[in-house]
């Protein structure tokens, strides 16, 4: 051997190595297209797996239920329609007509002025936070929109079935609610923060001292129809009134929640964050193009979220005539209590901030607290009233 | 409160691209939610009325006036009218002194409803805001029967009036003042019986008398505190017919605050006003003589006046207005024209009466002084 | 006032809104409605040449130089041609009232507004007539 180092063969030969090239790049290509088949059978095993699962009935018809009826389309439209019944009231009640001009009776005015919202130029103030500023206001939207699941449309046609079905109401959605609407005021005081002007940022401060003052009279308030129907799940509570409505036993209760659900909106009268000639718009002031759009149609979701609560809690949902399918009953009551809500909101001035603690912490926490009480003293100490609102 | 509390102040532009500031600012100091400090700023509005005055003769003045502020047109230019009669020694027939005073308490009846809608408004009812907008859409067209427009009436001329009282006219003015009379108790109740009105309008924008003085305030700003200081009663003009009726000063007395006045004194006080100019109207109205509307002698002497001065006062809607005029020998145009607006003492006072409150009253104080630009900036 | 009387004028105000919501509404259905203008209304004028004998005092009394005169363009034997300025005019009613030969008149014809700043100055063949073209909007027309 020639050139031996430390016994090893150097001898090279350029030939054979030359030869055996195609063979290695021809195992690389292998290798590749091996990867790339077992991609492709794995994207096609999970797009076969979800077929599996639609295409079970229940679960198909959970999708159908979820996104078409009563779901998401439904929900888009009823707030387009919702947003026009506003518009037409809050006209009346002013001496003139609303939108007229676009469709009959100004069905299509939503949609022009959607579309105009959509089309004009997005203003980023120099200070904010940018990116913030723009996630914020649709993060908004979706946590408005999610509660509208668990609302109890109908007994059968509903999102989520009584609790134990499959795809069952969860046992504590009133409290799943609830949470998910407390974290509204949070996302207002955190897009007043972020927008970087004075006027927003005292904006956001009142929102969240609104918070502060509502929501905890709204959250005992709901207590009472809780415990008269033995269980926090908003199926339970709406299939529980089928004999009597928890209005004629609660009345105060209505309308404590009445009062806290439209404080904890930011409506009329307790508008002080949005307030329209202190603060110009309060958290809303910077927002422009889409991102008004948004808060425009959240803050109408927020109502009819708050209505809807009200039917199933106090109203009996779905229980109504019985000739009627469940969610037409539900759809002319909610109409009604609506229109209470808008007359209510339109009646008053608007109160100052703290004018607004003051009241709901000194008027409405302790009518709401005694109606807790006497609730649990009727429980408990009246028999006959226990089989006639557990219900059937 | 301790100097270095203004540390952590901040400084807001109640700017004039605001809702409720219409072409005014201020400059508010806010420490939280309270208000420390406040620097109106005038300015925003100026359009040099005075200056267009030395290039108008005394008939067409007047439409410069009128413009100034428009809720309160005829108020507005008849301190100017007044001026000029007095320069040019002009005798007014006693039908036009009548009509103009009627016409006067029509005005401001007009832009008293106009500011229950402003008021109400910027408090945040908008159902309220509309409301009283519908009765003072009966009242323009009255005007617009009388004088062919509804707001812009320029219904004065050296020397008397330019439009007669024509029976559809009449008929349209009661169909106004009755409709205004009928809706003082739904307003009362909407205003006055709100719960949540009382609750932002008592104990809010509070002075007393004296302060009110001593800042030159009149009108329903001082009456509201219990002065009974009106210029209709303490120096009847002699061109009006104020002195032909007895009639009361319309003040209100609070006996929680002698002598003090806050929002909703103002309210009460405004709402006194108008039913002291229906009660004047009311007495007016059959002590109609017949008669020439205008000095006939006035459309020579008005197109060249003595050199003199003369100064026109009336007790506006918001105050006592005035205007002064200076001319030359032979003048076809003023020398000097000098208008004083009764707000300028109502915005600046609010340096004084808005520290200590908070910022929501901010509003509500402002519109219970009811101040207008056009009268500060001209 | 206590809680219960709070409580009354709370009711009272639902009560007044609430009627409010089924009356009919103030406003007109503008442009198919439209309120009454009387005939004492300052809207546009109109120059009647037949009377007219160009003495220029309604030039002399506008306050805002609205009027623009032109005594070379006879049609009848003293009379003149007027341009008025609407971007100037101030419908004060001066010129109508300085006019002592009855040729120039108010109407009550308020709706001039146009889309070109051209189209406001109207004039000698523009105000000497009421006439003019129908508007068109979506299918409707009007005037």
């Amino acid at each position: 051997m020639v050139g031996s180092l430390g016994g090893y063969d150097m001898q090279f030969d350029f030939f054979t190595w030359f030869g055996g090239l195609w063979d290695w790049i021809y195992g690389i290509l292998l290798w590749f297209w091996a990867i790339i088949k077992w991609l492709g059978i794995w994207i096609l095993d999970i797009i076969d797996g979800i077929w599996i699962l639609a295409s079970i009935p229940e679960n198909f018809m959970f999708l159908f239920r979820a996104i078409i009826m009563p779901g998401l389309i439904f929900l888009l439209l009823a707030l387009i329609f919702t947003i026009w019944f506003t518009r037409k009231i809050w006209a009346r009640i002013q001496d003139r007509r609303g939108p007229t001009h676009l469709g009959k009776y100004g069905g299509y005015q939503l949609f022009a002025d959607a579309i105009k919202l959509m089309g004009k130029e997005i203003i980023i103030p120099d200070k904010a936070k940018a990116w913030l500023y723009r996630i914020l206001p649709s993060l908004l939207l979706v946590i408005v929109l999610i509660p509208f699941a668990f609302i109890p449309w109908d007994p059968y046609w509903n999102i989520m079935g009584p609790p134990g079905a499959a795809y069952g109401d969860l046992s504590v959605s009133l409290v799943l609610v609830f949470a998910l609407l407390t974290a509204v005021p949070v996302f207002s005081l955190l897009i007043g923060w972020v927008t970087g002007s004075k006027y927003s940022l005292i904006g956001g401060f009142r929102a969240a001292n609104n918070q502060f003052a509502a929501e905890i009279p709204m959250v005992i308030s709901s207590v009472g129809p809780a415990m008269l129907a033995g269980s926090l799940s908003l199926f339970s509570i709406v299939a529980a009134q089928t004999s009597i409505w928890y209005i004629v036993l609660l009345p105060i209760n209505f309308a404590t929640f009445m009062v806290a659900s439209i404080a904890s909106v930011g409506t009329f009268p307790f508008d002080a964050p949005v307030a329209d000639s202190e603060i110009i718009f309060g958290w809303r002031t910077e927002l422009s193009g889409i991102y008004f759009t948004v808060i425009y149609f959240a803050e109408f979701a927020e109502q009819m979220l708050y209505s809807a609560l009200m039917v199933s809690l106090f109203l009996g949902g779905f229980n109504g005539l019985p000739f009627l399918p469940g969610i037409v009953n539900f759809i002319i009551k909610w109409l009604v209590v609506y229109f209470i809500f808008t007359v209510v909101t339109s009646s008053f001035y608007r109160l100052r901030q703290d004018q607004i603690v003051h009241l709901c912490w000194k008027y409405l926490i302790p009518l709401s607290i005694l109606n807790v009480v006497l609730v649990m003293f009727a429980m408990a100490y009246l028999p006959w009233l226990v089989p006639l609102v557990v219900g059937g | 409160m301790s100097p270095d509390i203004l540390d952590e102040s901040c400084v807001i532009w109640f700017g004039p691209q605001h809702v409720s500031a219409h072409g005014w600012a201020a400059k508010l100091t806010l420490v939280g939610d309270y208000i420390v400090e406040c620097d109106p700023n005038a300015g925003y509005f100026h359009r040099s009325a005075e200056k267009c005055l030395e290039f108008r003769n005394f008939r067409q003045g007047s439409m410069i006036l009128e413009r100034i502020c428009m809720m309160e047109a005829f108020l507005g230019e008849y301190p100017y009218i007044a001026a000029v009669e007095k320069i040019a020694d002009l005798e007014v027939p006693e039908r036009a002194k009548i009509m103009r005073t009627i016409m006067m308490e029509f005005n401001r009846i007009h832009s008293y409803q106009f500011w229950f809608g402003q008021f109400a408004g910027e408090l945040g009812l908008f159902a309220m805001l509309l409301w009283p907008w519908v009765d003072r859409e009966y009242s323009l067209d009255a005007f617009e029967q009388l004088t062919g427009s509804r707001h812009t009436v320029s219904y004065a001329t050296p020397g008397g009036v330019k439009y007669d009282f024509t029976p559809k006219f009449l008929s349209k003015m009661d169909i106004a003042l009755s409709r205004c009379r009928n809706r003082m108790p739904l307003f009362d109740d909407m205003l006055a019986g709100s719960p949540t009105f009382r609750l932002r309008a008592e104990g809010v924008g509070q002075y007393t008398a004296k302060q009110a003085l001593k800042w030159g305030l009149s009108g329903p700003n001082i009456k509201a505190c219990g002065i009974p200081m009106d210029l209709r009663k303490d120096d009847p003009d002699p061109n009006l017919a104020y002195d032909m009726i007895d009639w009361e000063v319309p003040t209100i007395h609070n006996e929680d605050h002698p002598g003090e006045c806050d929002a909703f004194d103002r309210l009460h006080q405004r709402f006194k006003e108008i039913e002291t100019s229906l009660d004047i109207i009311e007495k007016l109205l059959p002590l109609l003589p017949e008669g020439p509307i205008i000095d006939p002698k006035a459309r020579g002497k008005a197109n060249r006046l003595p050199e003199g001065e003369g100064y026109g006062r009336v007790e506006g809607a918001r105050g006592i207005t005035t205007v002064w005029l200076k001319t030359m020998e032979k003048a076809q145009t003023p020398w000097r024209a000098k208008i004083r607006g009764p707000c300028f003492a109502s915005y600046y006072s609010l340096k004084h009466i808005v520290p200590g409150a908070r910022f929501a009253d901010f509003p509500a104080i402002f519109g219970s002084l009811d101040p207008y630009p056009g009268w500060w900036d001209r | 006032m206590g809680f219960v009387g709070n409580l009354g004028d709370i009711f009272r105000i639902l009560k007044h809104v609430f009627r409010q919501v089924f009356r009919r509404p103030f406003t007109y259905f503008y442009p198919w409605e439209d309120r009454p203008y009387p005939e004492t209304t300052r809207g546009r004028h109109i120059h009647v040449r037949e009377t007219c004998t160009g003495c220029a005092q309604c030039v002399r009394a506008c306050p805002v130089a609205a009027i623009h005169i032109d005594k070379e363009d006879k049609k009848f034997e003293k009379d003149c041609a007027l341009t008025f300025d609407y971007t100037r005019c101030i419908f004060c009613g001066d010129c109508v009232r300085s006019c002592r030969f009855e040729a120039l008149f108010h109407t009550p014809i308020v709706d001039i507004s146009e889309g070109d700043r051209e189209d406001l100055i109207y004039g000698p063949d523009k105000i000497t007539t009421l006439d003019r073209d129908p508007l068109e909007w979506r299918g409707w027309r009007f005037r």
